[in-house]
């Protein structure tokens, strides 16, 4: 692979004559970017430090930094990094560190650069290659067979050769093709000459390119990469293939699986046996530990087996499999409960646990736990951003049970005893804002939230971050600094739970995706098979598709669509598979430039292969989301996820 | 890491022979990609029944990743009779030079992006002179800060604190100038006239 290392240390003498008045020098040296990425550190400080010694010059310290031109991260790196008694600054980067470094410094100390930036013509691509783009703002490759003239010619000549080449070499550097040469060889073989001559003259304009252009540009970017919270990234949002489609009630199904483990924690204990009558809502398994969930019966008809079956994240699950008799006979448990007002909080704890509500948003945390914080709670956030592409169940929800939704918010505030709520809405559904704007109007203590599109937006940490301006500290959760955050479905479903005293039964799951024939918005009862649903919208259009359960950032692939619905599945996608060869990091710096959580990816690769799990979780492994930014953005298409998964395991494994 | 822009619907149309496969890169799409305008040009195109198929990936400045993703698509693109490429120049080229026979086109113009293609953009630029200045400059590029790249101090047409090339622009000199009296390294200016060698460091290095 090529080396695209930016920069090269000034020689020996301009760097003498340099610090001839200088003395008590910090050095910071960039670790520098687009450069193979053989070794973690690359340590860069010696080269300089011993020219400064060979001058009898103080060194106060040394510091490596990732990314200098990071400017958010190196502005936090850079507090306290300086020791007492330091006069000078001197920075081993390329232009962009040492600019980014004697901004912040300004007003306390010079900066100076020790590396010349190497320079060659033209920008690269992301991912390296030898083209190289001038950024002319004009592109002229429509007229000259893809060959680029303003790189590949010394001259940047745009009408044709200079009449210089000799023998097809150029006369600037006779180590150079005549651009014009190839390009007028590739447009006649594709017959494109005629159409390349009867092309009126070029004239190029070269005040395309202007400071004011550039710098909204920048301006606009920046704005959007850090609204509300660091990084993050906007992937196609998609939505209009099932956003517009109304939501309608799947028919029933003639036998439902449901698993005895839908959420986070222990799985339920089975209280049916082969051979029982059950009703809807009548419990079926009981809740396996204090964080597990109760699981209930979505049909009215016969136990027919309690097997092992095949689970959409786990890969495999004990179900009950029920036959319905379809008549949906209720069971006697399910009775509205009291009104809100003469509920206490622990009454209300109890319908939430006893329900099997579980966060509905694909975690499958138990609610009620959320409900009993540990600390003091003064905001309840819901989360109605639904950031994954594609997914439009809880917009769904927000629109069809607004009502509903504020109702369980108000239980939920009532229950942990919070000042108020605010329910968070993407800016890419006015509908829902509209709506929800209208009907909180005259609530006092619950207000909606317009948020700018940006995924992750809705986990959790994000979400504090963008609302409430807190910081949920390394490790901890939302009641650390005051909220607690629930799903839209769930929050309907604890108005469900409270108001009718139906358990959680049925959720409103997306069936989309551009290879899904007819996508669509569904209620659909718990352990219906996906692979029904999928055949109800009409099947896929080919057989080159992926399914999975949930987004397409953080859902499972399901290798078979023979599995239940279950409380956490929010959507069934089918999207065109994206196959990808992973090759070696370039050190980019850019999955370290979208992680919300403002990790450093890149490290996270190298130490998994290297299997040193210990330096991972210094480098906050824990912290990760893992909801596939920096995978997504990495263009060596590394599969990142994976293996920072692996290293949680490990680590998890080494308590 | 580039800005790409799209072309004029018009210039695109002028463009346009025949059938059309279409590649879009998202690769660099959190820093600029017009996917709304892209998406409404592409669906106008396939709905005059002149498009034999989209493919939208990322990183097609990776050849590997490109001709992989290409590969499902071949049928498509033989039969097309132009690929109308939606990226910057360099994504551009990498596939004219990959799919020699075909007529290749670029849908987008590019944009210059002042730092580099990393974690960029920056408010800060370099030019990769090759002979960095911003010892003697406070730590101001003169040669991205000034519209002239002088190096030897200002040319005396700003107005105002504005550069007479383009308004819109401060003065970099007098900004090098601010910052050295905030860190009373004024003197410095008092260095001996600087002359720029324009040559590359390939250059450099063959001679």
């Amino acid at each position: 692979m090529e080396n695209y290392t930016k920069y090269k240390l000034k020689s020996n003498d301009e760097l003498t004559a340099l610090l001839a008045d200088k003395d008590n020098l910090f050095v910071i040296a960039c670790n520098k970017c687009f450069k193979e990425f053989e070794t973690i550190d690359e340590p860069d400080c010696a080269e300089f430090e011993k020219i400064a010694a060979e001058c009898g010059k103080t060194i106060t310290g040394s510091a490596k930094v990732d990314f200098l031109c990071n400017k958010t991260q190196t502005t936090k790196k850079l507090q306290d990094m300086i020791p007492e008694g330091t006069e000078n600054v001197i920075v081993i980067s390329c232009g962009l560190g040492v600019q980014t470094v004697a901004d912040l410094k300004r007003a306390e100390m010079p900066v100076y650069a020790a590396a010349n930036s190497l320079n060659y013509t033209g920008h690269h691509g992301m991912a390296l290659t030898k083209k190289s783009c001038d950024a002319c703002a004009q592109c002229y490759l429509n007229i000259t067979g893809g060959i680029c003239p303003i790189v590949d010619c010394s001259k940047s000549l745009v009408n044709g050769q200079c009449g210089g080449a000799k023998n097809g070499k150029c006369e600037v550097d006779s180590n150079k093709d005549c651009a014009w040469e190839k390009i007028n060889k590739k447009l006649e073989k594709q017959g494109r000459l005629e159409e390349f001559l009867a092309q009126p003259v070029q004239v190029r304009d070269y005040s395309k390119v202007n400071f004011k252009v550039i710098n909204d540009y920048v301006k606009a970017i920046r704005a959007d990469r850090f609204e509300g919270y660091y990084g993050g990234i906007h992937p196609s949002e998609n939505k209009e293939l099932a956003e517009h489609v109304d939501m309608v009630r799947f028919p029933d199904p003639e036998t439902v699986v449901i698993p005895l483990s839908m959420h986070a924690g222990a799985p339920a204990n089975a209280i049916v046996a082969v051979g029982d009558e059950v009703k809807v809502g009548q419990k079926i398994g009981e809740a396996g530990g204090f964080i597990s969930s109760p699981v209930h019966s979505s049909v009215s008809g016969t136990v027919t087996a309690i097997e092992v079956h095949k689970h959409a994240t786990r890969g495999e699950c004990l179900s009950v499999v029920i036959k319905s008799d379809g008549k949906n006979t209720l069971h006697e448990s399910v009775k509205p409960n009291k009104d809100l007002d003469s509920l206490t909080p622990e009454e209300i704890i109890d319908i939430v646990r006893e329900a099997g509500i579980v966060g509905m948003g694909g975690a499958g945390f138990p609610t009620f736990v959320k409900l009993k914080p540990a600390k003091p709670v003064d905001t309840i956030l819901l989360n109605g951003c639904e950031c994954e592409p594609y997914l439009t169940a809880d917009h769904k929800v927000l629109l069809a049970y607004a009502d509903e939704v504020i109702f369980g918010l108000k239980a939920m505030i009532k229950t942990v005893g919070a000042e108020k709520g605010i329910i968070v809405i993407e800016d890419n559904k006015p509908d829902a804002i509209e709506l929800m704007e209208a009907k909180v109007a005259d609530i006092d203590n619950i207000e909606v939230f317009v948020a700018k599109t940006k995924y992750p937006q809705g986990a959790e940490k994000m979400l504090i971050k963008n609302v409430m301006k807190r910081q949920v500290p390394s490790g901890g959760l939302p009641a650390d600094v005051g909220c607690v955050v629930a799903n839209i479905s769930t929050t309907k479903a604890v108005s469900d739970a409270i108001q009718t005293g139906m358990p959680l039964i049925e959720r409103v799951v997306s069936v989309t995706g551009e290879k899904i024939k007819n996508p669509g918005n569904f209620i659909v009862k718990i352990g219906t098979n996906t692979k029904d649903l999928i055949d109800y919208c009409g099947g896929v259009t080919d057989d080159d598709v992926m399914y999975k359960a949930g987004g397409p950032m953080m859902g499972f692939v399901l290798p078979d669509t023979n599995v239940p619905i279950m409380k956490g599945s929010n959507g069934i996608i089918a999207i065109e598979p994206q196959v990808s060869t992973p090759v070696e990091c370039i050190k980019c710096g850019r999955c370290m430039d979208v992680c919300p959580m403002e990790l450093t990816p890149l490290y996270f690769a190298k130490l998994a292969d290297a299997e040193d799990w210990m330096g991972m979780k210094e480098k906050n492994v824990m912290d990760c989301l893992e909801c596939r930014c920096c995978e997504s953005i990495c263009s060596s298409k590394i599969p990142l996820v994976s293996k920072i998964k692996a290293g949680k395991a490990a680590i998890r494994g080494m308590k | 890491m580039l800005i790409t822009e799209m072309k004029s619907k018009e210039t695109l149309y002028s463009l346009i022979s025949g059938k059309v496969f279409i590649i879009n890169c998202h690769g660099c799409k959190e820093v600029h990609f017009p996917e709304k305008d892209a998406v409404e040009f592409q669906k106008e195109l396939a709905a005059e029944g002149k498009v034999t198929g989209i493919m939208t990936t990322d990183y097609i400045c990776n050849p590997e990743n490109m001709k992989l993703r290409l590969e499902k698509h071949m049928s498509e693109i033989e039969a097309a009779d132009m690929v109308l490429v939606f990226s910057c120049g360099v994504g551009v080229q990498t596939i004219a030079e990959y799919l020699e026979d075909k007529k290749v086109c670029a849908a987008c113009d590019t944009y210059p992006l002042p730092g580099f293609q990393g974690v960029t953009p920056l408010e800060y630029d370099c030019k990769q002179c090759g002979e960095c200045y911003l010892n003697i400059t406070g730590g101001i590029c003169p040669i991205t800060a000034c519209s002239k790249s002088l190096v030897n101090g200002q040319c005396g047409g700003s107005k105002n604190g504005k550069c007479e090339v383009d308004s819109e622009m401060e003065c970099g000199w007098e900004r090098i100038y601010r910052r050295l009296a905030q860190l009373g390294r004024l003197d410095v200016l008092k260095c001996p006239v600087q002359v720029r060698n324009y040559a590359t460091d390939d250059e450099v290095s063959k001679s």
